[in-house]
């Protein structure tokens, strides 16, 4: 498989500060993948998408997207490639309207105007709110807002898009709308970095990776993370419910396998075993 | 303290072209002591009920009494004020009304608002800091040098340091990694054990409202659709499906095992616990 | 807060809402200069005819232009009044001291207040049918000569546009912070100048400090989708001078022309 993301030995802190918010980083992710990036509030999640954009300069390590060496000579190039949705869907809005929004990537582009409209149209009608194209943003939802932040990151065409908690902000519709496209986009071929505290989330992804205290923890599918149990709690993700089920049962002196089952695993080892009694 | 509400109605910008009427008729008891859970869509008119709580808005008809004060139309906004002592409200995110020098002045703030002298205020708030589990070393520091999570617990404890008798909150975890969920509504519960306190609680996760709540009130449009304990507003999960509410987990696993065999569940279990009790008799009963 | 008409946006399709936000602009400025040429009966009933044919084209009810008028009443009472003792002339109804009643007066007045609400009037037409950004890119494309005296055009109105856009974001977080405040025994607005002064410091600083944590989140988010500066960039939204924009200028023109006719020399 293509490598899309190299991190070797990435470490960074801020200028003004001594602790490291990340330290020796290594990670590589491939091209189509969905990685979701979990760790409690502060184990430098956010840095790291940000580090991946050029937003920050890392303080020792090397990043290379799609083959290149993130420099400040290639930085531009490289941002044409990700696509970034952030956490409070008030503060990424920039144009007056859902569409001027959207093309607001594409005019810095320098994308002509004929072609903006195509793909304008396009990214919209993907996230379902072409309907709102005029609508300005105090009259959107908080679910919407995402949607539209979305919509300017597919016009702009990139291979990865990076979510910053971006439902994290959302009530359960908004949530659910916004993870709905994201399954949509990932079968369309972009490579998703999803960072979440959300088990749901999580759980679509095909790799899962834990950041602890600027350190990765973890990095495996989601069932041998979740396998974790109780102890999730303390790397930022919510227990799964039948990982909280087991832990009921044990203590009412039933017998459960170990190792993870999913809700519907669970649910078919409670038929088997009442049909067995 | 009791809150009753009866037949109130409240219409934004009354009497200009931006009208728009948010709550319908709305008449319900809150009972003293309890962990009453409001459910509703955005835009069910939560947040619109919550403000007139505590007098920040008054009904445009109808009448609202809590514990012994009544509130209409025309009561004088000076005859609020002391109602705003007993009923504290934490506001969704509220980390973002913080903005004195230092974390134990932000939370001294709302008492020396209500008459408290500065010692007596800087005591309440260095004990509220406690209950919140804020660290010591933080208190002295500024409130915007602190985590978002941090900032959370001083927002708090600086309604609590208002010493209120209900604690209206409106989605307090909102925001917070599951941890951080975890530890605030643990907070709240070892004070309403300790305190007496009733909570009013407005929340989307449903797991909260099954754990914790004693009542619920289900809000559609502005509208009082349905009220009672959690057990029976989750014993239907068809009718919350048609009114797009979701279940708690345990309640939604429940009722997908049910429907794949074997397992008959007389009462609809709200947690993890309440399930594995029922799940181990019935499997005991045939072993 | 809410009650303040001017400023807002009624989204529509009438004939004025389609209209190029450019030509809105000029002719609403058009306009003010226009009325001051009006000094009769005459002139001014061709103004409030013209100017409800305009409200009655945006299809928006006149409850909203009264409604505009509200707010500065006091300040349009209080020009009247000044207006009617100051100016003197014809018959003399009543005098005390300095102060005069006199016919010139009256009409005077009367021309002030037709004046003041039919600038109100135009203003509020301009504005409930334009969004913000309308305006705001109008004002950028009226403003782009000026690039060859090296301003920056750009990134001035996107300046604007931005600050527009957050109007509401803002106003919302007001009333929220508010309200949080309230909630902790502040009372806005009551007891003596100094209490009400003290009272402002826990609205401005959460306020300000929330604008620059969105102003630092913005300025990430735009970086990350690529803005480099106003050069080299393209325009999504441009503007069409379409047919009706010629027929609402050539409308302009007559009625400065019939003014012209009717108005005393």
């Amino acid at each position: 498989m293509e490598k899309i993301i190299e991190i070797a030995d990435l470490t960074f802190h801020y200028p003004q500060q001594d602790s490291e918010l990340l330290r020796q980083v290594n990670l590589t992710i491939h091209k189509g993948e969905w990685v979701a990036l979990i760790g409690h509030n502060g184990s430098g999640k956010s840095t790291l998408a940000r580090l991946i954009d050029g937003l920050l300069v890392p303080t020792t390590g090397t990043l290379k997207i799609g083959g290149t060496i993130l420099s400040d000579a290639s930085v531009w190039q490289i941002r044409k490639k990700i696509g970034m949705v952030f956490q409070n869907p008030d503060n990424q809005f920039v144009g007056a309207n859902v569409e001027e929004d959207v093309a607001f990537g594409l005019e810095n582009l320098a994308i002509p105007r004929a072609q903006m409209q195509v793909r304008v149209k396009e990214a919209l009608q993907r996230v379902n709110m072409w309907e709102f194209r005029e609508h300005e943003p105090a009259r959107l939802s908080g679910g919407q807002k995402q949607r539209v932040a979305l919509a300017g990151v597919i016009a702009m065409r990139p291979e990865i898009i990076i979510l910053d908690e971006a439902t994290s902000m959302l009530d359960p519709e908004g949530r659910k709308d916004v993870i709905k496209i994201i399954q949509e986009l990932s079968q369309a071929g972009f490579t998703i970095i999803s960072i979440t505290h959300d088990i749901n989330e999580a759980s679509l992804a095909q790799r899962v990776v834990v950041l602890n205290d600027g350190q990765i923890l973890q990095a495996a599918t989601p069932q041998t993370v979740f396998a974790r149990g109780e102890k999730l709690l303390a790397v930022g993700l919510d227990v799964p419910f039948s990982e909280k089920l087991k832990v009921a049962l044990s203590r009412q002196g039933l017998h459960v396998p170990a190792g993870y089952l999913t809700e519907e695993g669970m649910i078919d080892w409670l038929c088997q075993s009442i049909s067995k009694t | 303290m009791s809150i009753h509400f009866k037949n109130v109605n409240y219409i934004y910008q009354q009497a200009t072209p931006f009208e728009q009427q948010a709550l319908f008729d709305i008449s319900l008891t809150i009972p003293s002591g309890s962990y009453t859970a409001i459910i509703g869509h955005t835009g069910s008119g939560k947040s619109t009920l919550l403000q007139h709580l505590n007098g920040l808005l008054k009904p445009t008809s109808g009448q609202i009494t809590i514990e012994k004060q009544i509130i209409t139309p025309t009561t004088k906004n000076k005859a609020l004020s002391s109602l705003r002592k007993q009923v504290g409200i934490v506001f969704q995110f509220p980390e973002a009304q913080l903005f004195e020098e230092t974390v134990l002045k932000d939370i001294a703030f709302g008492p020396k608002n209500f008459g408290s002298s500065e010692q007596e205020a800087t005591q309440l708030a260095r004990q509220m800091a406690h209950l919140v589990n804020l660290p010591e070393e933080l208190l002295e520091k500024s409130p915007f040098e602190l985590s978002g999570g941090q900032m959370r617990r001083v927002a708090i404890a600086g309604i609590l340091a208002m010493e209120p008798q209900v604690l209206v909150l409106d989605e307090p975890t909102a925001g917070l990694d599951p941890r951080g969920r975890a530890e605030i509504m643990e907070i709240f519960q070892a004070l309403r054990i300790k305190q007496h306190l009733t909570i009013i609680l407005v929340t989307h996760q449903m797991d909260d409202v099954a754990r914790y709540a004693n009542h619920v009130i289900v809000l559609e449009k502005g509208r009082l659709l349905a009220s009672g304990t959690p057990t029976e507003i989750f014993s239907d999960p068809d009718w919350l499906r048609t009114h797009h509410l979701a279940l708690p987990q345990a309640t939604r696993f429940a009722s997908a095992l049910q429907k794949k065999s074997g397992f008959e569940f007389s009462k609809m279990p709200l947690t993890e616990e309440e399930l594995a009790n029922q799940l181990v008799q019935q499997l005991g009963k045939r072993g | 807060m809410n009650k303040i008409i001017l400023g807002r946006y009624i989204p529509g399709a009438s004939f004025v809402h389609r209209l190029d936000p450019r030509s809105k602009l000029i002719l609403s400025f058009f306009f003010i200069v226009v009325i001051f040429f009006a000094n009769n009966v005459q002139s001014y009933l061709l103004l409030g005819v013209f100017t409800l044919f305009c409200v009655y084209l945006s299809k928006i009810s006149l409850a909203f232009f009264i409604k505009g008028v509200r707010p500065l009443i006091w300040l349009i009472l209080f020009t009247v009044v000044l207006q009617i003792f100051f100016t003197r002339g014809g018959q003399v109804y009543w005098q005390f001291g300095p102060f005069s009643v006199t016919h010139f007066g009256l009409v005077n007045g009367g021309f002030v207040f037709c004046r003041f609400v039919l600038i109100i009037f135009m203003s509020t037409l301009l504005t409930l049918t334009t969004a913000p950004l309308e305006i705001a890119s109008a004002l950028e494309a009226l403003m782009l000569p000026l690039k060859k005296f090296k301003v920056p055009v750009y990134e001035i109105s996107l300046m604007i546009s931005i600050a527009l856009r957050f109007v509401p974001t803002l106003m919302d977080e007001t009333e929220k912070i508010m309200n949080a405040q309230r909630s902790r025994g502040v009372n806005f607005g009551e007891g003596s100048l100094i209490k009400q002064l003290k009272a402002v410091v826990p609205l401005l600083i959460p306020l300000f400090v929330g604008a620059f944590n969105r102003a630092e989140d913005l300025a990430t988010a735009m970086e990350a989708r690529g803005y480099r500066g106003g050069e080299g960039r393209t325009k999504y939204r441009v503007h069409f001078w379409k047919r009706r924009d010629t027929l609402s200028c050539v409308l302009f023109g007559l009625l400065t022309l019939l003014l012209l006719f009717l108005r005393n020399w």
